[in-house]
């Protein structure tokens, strides 16, 4: 049976695609290798954070960027709707904030890091000049460095421009007995337990000392969501989540919501399936093919919207003589000789990370004379044109191209 | 000004430096071991890990066989948790000259370098993913070595006789006066001082900067071209045995397993400058290429780092290289009694990690009989202390250590399974230590995420341990991604971009390293 639609990739342009679709009445086939992207990320919704200057109100920094960047070709307007769709979606427990000004929130080693939409759990961490700011680390928790943090917070400017005081403490609670190595969702894990997440809460009080922001790893709870408010009344001062490196206890939050909205709405999800070719009728792609338990299997699809992310899946790849492609179905790059795109300064611009595949207006893949197949979509990562990680632009660029494909299936763009 | 004497002041950390201070300690002298950086960070950093078994040299320099046969047993006995027992395969390749082997076996016979020849069947049973169209192989006693553990090995049993190490200590100026060497000045980087060493003799063993040395003495500059090798290390051991071609000896035709990875090495091409050697292109698509002749697959296989080493090779007319009676093969040594009539100075190039013992003999030999002094060598017969005892180096020992105290420590580095406690051990002997110090002795993000997940980690514990604070820890983060960057970008393809990907995502994306507070002045060391 064909559906209305096929979402390859889990990660925010392919969870915002599938959802879109499926709210919209469309039968989707939402297909993906792994648990996509969020659990990698910072659990934000960045729209933009530098041009490289700090950007505090990313819409209408947009406008400074190039002609070739993702967002030139989207518009201020519609990543503003896309974003605050995705957040309307999500519910304030989830995301909170203006996708017309950014936040400003320390990092786990002591930057300040801007992005538009957060998780209520981080908010009070919007650094504020003037403010003072107790950061608790966990001894067993190796991947909140409060001291670093601290430190590296006290020596800072607020964006506000005022003057920051930060001071570090530590606690010392396993999150199981007798384990001294574990990883922070280990820590999530036990906070969904309400008697854990209280003398976690306890222990940090006895800690926190005399400041008016409590600074915590973010690992209040994975399932349970609220976890920060009691912890918040319990310590009797505002705290604040900072991300960590993966595994992103914030960023599995935002996968799990939106797969149960995806599925919730209908979709259907195959996970643990690589999409390995592709067969054409046509100007149209009419089936993909997925590696499966006892050998390949085809879907067939109306439309495709192709959302596997970018060199950090393996989507895009570079051979062992510098060759760019892309994996699945040979799409036209930006560029293919990545020699002259990587250079020996590790702080200089690595052009390499912005080759992508260029979209018309619908986001459907260009090839040379126009779009490569007229009902296959791209969404995210893959979209040319961006430098996400040192722009903080990903999130945006992945929600806009994914509501962007998914709203021109529903127009009836390709039959 | 800070003022210090000795009998003899040893330029250079490298492998012949920590040779020679151990030597002339262990005879007695009062030594200093100063060097710019830290140990080991030059060419004795910047190898294959090769522990030659001779084999090698047995058509083309018969000597040094018989040297390196000689010096690679001393070494198993005398540094033992240095090396690897990898044992070595020579295998001859399709295309390659079968006769070759004959030359080969009859060589390794008359330079008594162990030697027997096996059958191809045999051989991929031992190895399988040798080339299966190989035409004849011979085994050999090669193993593996880790320069780092050697040097400071060696300087640590200097230390122990009482010699000193001054590391991040420049120098900048040699005093000679009235016919012989009276004082090396140099610079203490980490206090901002100067320190001048009055000494008997200098051994100048810089290697390729050895040239430089000698420019400071105000003699005649001894020339030193750096002849530059590249190196590219694999992600996986894809053999446990060093795979050699069975040919006459040219590039890319060594495959060593060390530690968690593979190393293919490498070229040889002459440079200008030791402190700016490149890693072109078309010299890692010349590994590769050599690399699919031993291994086929071995482009699809993942590369984790690339780096350049430079030989140190003299080119001066006026030196009796090689063939002197004192001097070790492929060792070149100027000595300036002789050359300028200055007592007291010896220049060393050349040479081979594997006889660094027998170097450092023969040296300090040279400076006895200019002294008149009459001190036999004993490095070949006593054992260098370890802490982690006196066995043979195996690659799953970490995999036991971790297993053993999972439960009461973290792990700083999964991918080379640093334990915090190894690291902080480190760091209070170690206090200024960049993290790149801490790197080549722990290993710490030298894994397949190439420091994606532990640098931070690293950066924050020497901050909670207080060696440093959040400012100073942060310029070495930034100094440690940077220096990883520099043996990443030229061997980018395959798995190691998506790695690389990932690591960009942690370290600007979510952790946003460039916008922390700028330092007043990055930190270099």
């Amino acid at each position: 049976m064909s559906r209305d639609a096929i979402v390859v990739g889990a990660g925010l342009a392919g969870l915002s695609a599938a959802l879109r679709l499926a709210k919209a009445g469309k039968s989707v086939t939402l297909v993906a290798k792994g648990p996509g992207g969020l659990g990698l990320s910072q659990g934000t919704v960045d729209i933009l954070g530098y041009t490289p200057e700090r950007v505090t109100a990313p819409l209408d920094a947009l406008g400074k960027l190039s002609a070739d960047h993702p967002y030139a070709q989207l518009g201020a307007d519609a990543v503003a709707a896309s974003v605050a769709w995705l957040r309307d979606e999500l519910g304030p427990e989830l995301l909170a904030g203006d996708p017309a000004s950014n936040v400003h929130l320390p990092t786990a080693i002591g930057a300040i890091r801007p992005t538009a939409l957060a998780q209520p759990s981080m908010l009070a961490g919007n650094i504020t000049g003037g403010r003072r700011y107790a950061v608790v680390g966990v001894r067993q928790l190796k991947d909140f460095q409060a001291d670093l943090i601290a430190g590296n917070l006290a020596r800072s400017s607020a964006p506000d421009g005022g003057t920051v005081s930060a001071r570090a403490a530590w606690i010392d609670l396993p999150a199981r007995a007798g384990e001294a190595d574990p990883s922070g969702l280990t820590y999530a894990r036990a906070m969904d337990d309400p008697a854990f997440a209280e003398r976690f809460a306890d222990a940090v009080a006895a800690v926190a000392g005399d400041c008016d922001v409590v600074l915590l790893p973010a690992v209040l709870g994975v399932k349970r969501l609220g976890v920060w408010r009691e912890v918040a009344q319990r310590v009797g001062r505002d705290v604040a989540e900072v991300s960590l490196q993966p595994p992103s206890v914030p960023g599995i939050r935002l996968f799990d919501a939106l797969l149960a909205k995806v599925k919730a709405a209908g979709a259907r999800h195959i996970q643990g399936s690589l999409v390995t070719g592709f067969a054409s009728e046509g100007d149209r792609v009419a089936s993909l093919r997925l590696a499966a338990a006892g050998g390949p299997r085809d879907l067939a699809c109306s439309n495709v919207v192709y959302a596997p992310g970018g060199f950090e899946s393996g989507s895009l790849g570079v051979d062992s003589y510098g060759v760019i492609s892309e994996r699945v179905f040979g799409l036209p790059l930006t560029a293919t000789d990545a020699r002259d795109l990587i250079g020996p300064d590790y702080w200089a611009s690595q052009k390499l990370f912005a080759v992508g595949v260029t979209t018309d207006d619908k986001g459907r893949a260009l090839g040379p004379d126009g779009p490569f197949r007229s009902n296959l979509y791209v969404a995210g990562g893959l979209v040319a044109g961006a430098e996400r990680w040192t722009e903080k632009s990903g999130d945006g660029i992945a929600v806009a191209t994914g509501v962007r494909a998914a709203d021109a299936i529903i127009a009836g763009g390709a039959a | 000004m800070r003022k210090m004497t000795a009998d003899v002041v040893v330029i250079g950390g490298g492998s012949t430096g920590a040779g020679v201070v151990r030597d002339a300690a262990m005879r007695g002298y009062s030594a200093v071991l100063v060097d710019r950086s830290d140990l080991a960070q030059g060419t004795t950093g910047r190898f294959h890990g090769l522990l030659h078994s001779g084999g090698r040299y047995v058509v083309s320099d018969p000597g040094s066989a018989t040297e390196c046969a000689e010096e690679n047993a001393i070494l198993r006995r005398i540094q033992a948790p240095a090396i690897e027992n990898t044992g070595g395969l020579f295998v001859a390749t399709p295309g390659d000259d079968p006769a070759y082997g004959d030359r080969f076996l009859a060589g390794a016979a008359a330079t008594g370098v162990p030697a027997a020849e096996i059958s191809v069947a045999e051989a991929l049973r031992r190895e399988p993913r040798l080339n299966p169209g190989m035409i004849r192989a011979i085994e050999v006693q090669d193993g593996s070595v880790d320069g780092w553990q050697l040097v400071w090995g060696a300087v640590n049993s200097a230390k122990a006789y009482g010699a000193r190490l001054l590391t991040y200590h420049p120098v900048t100026k040699i005093d000679v006066a009235d016919g012989g060497v009276r004082a090396v000045h140099c610079y203490d980087q980490r206090r901002d001082d100067e320190v001048v060493i009055e000494c008997r003799f200098v051994l100048n063993c810089a290697g390729p900067w050895a040239g430089q040395i000698s420019e400071m003495t105000g003699l005649p500059p001894v020339p030193v071209v750096p002849g530059r090798g590249i190196m590219v290390a694999m992600n996986h051991r894809l053999v446990n045995t060093v795979v050699n071609r069975l040919i006459y000896p040219a590039d890319g035709d060594i495959l060593v397993p060390i530690h968690t990875v593979s190393v293919i090495g490498t070229t040889d091409s002459k440079e200008s400058d030791p402190d700016h050697l490149p890693i072109p292109f078309d010299e890692v698509q010349q590994m590769l290429d050599a690399g699919e002749q031993l291994i086929p697959g071995f482009r699809r296989a993942r590369a984790v780092h690339a780096w350049a080493g430079s030989r140190p090779l003299i080119k001066d007319d006026r030196v009796a290289a090689s063939d002197t009676r004192h001097m070790s093969r492929g060792m070149a040594v100027v000595d300036h009694l002789e050359r300028d009539g200055v007592k007291g100075l010896l220049t060393i190039g050349g040479g081979k990690l594997t006889t660094y013992r027998l170097m450092a003999e023969h040296i300090v030999d040279a400076m006895c009989e200019q002294l008149g002094d009459e001190r036999p060598c004993r490095t070949a017969q006593e054992e260098i202390s370890y802490d982690q005892g006196g066995h043979l180096y195996t690659v799953t020992h970490r995999l036991a250590d971790r297993e053993a105290d999972r439960l009461g420590d973290q792990v700083l580095c999964e991918c080379e399974l640093v334990s915090r406690r190894m690291f902080t051990r480190l760091l209070s002997d170690q206090p200024v230590s960049t993290l790149d110090d801490l790197r080549r002795q722990l290993r710490v993000g030298m894994g397949p995420c190439q420091g994606g997940f532990c640098a931070s980690r690293a950066a924050g514990v020497a901050v909670s341990e207080q060696a440093v604070d959040a400012e100073r820890a942060s310029g070495l983060l930034r100094l440690f991604l940077k220096n990883r960057w520099i043996g990443l970008w030229p061997i980018l393809y395959g798995d190691q971009v998506r790695q690389t990907a990932l690591d960009y995502w942690i370290y600007a994306g979510t952790l946003d390293v460039e916008h922390l507070p700028v330092p007043e002045q990055e930190v270099v060391r």
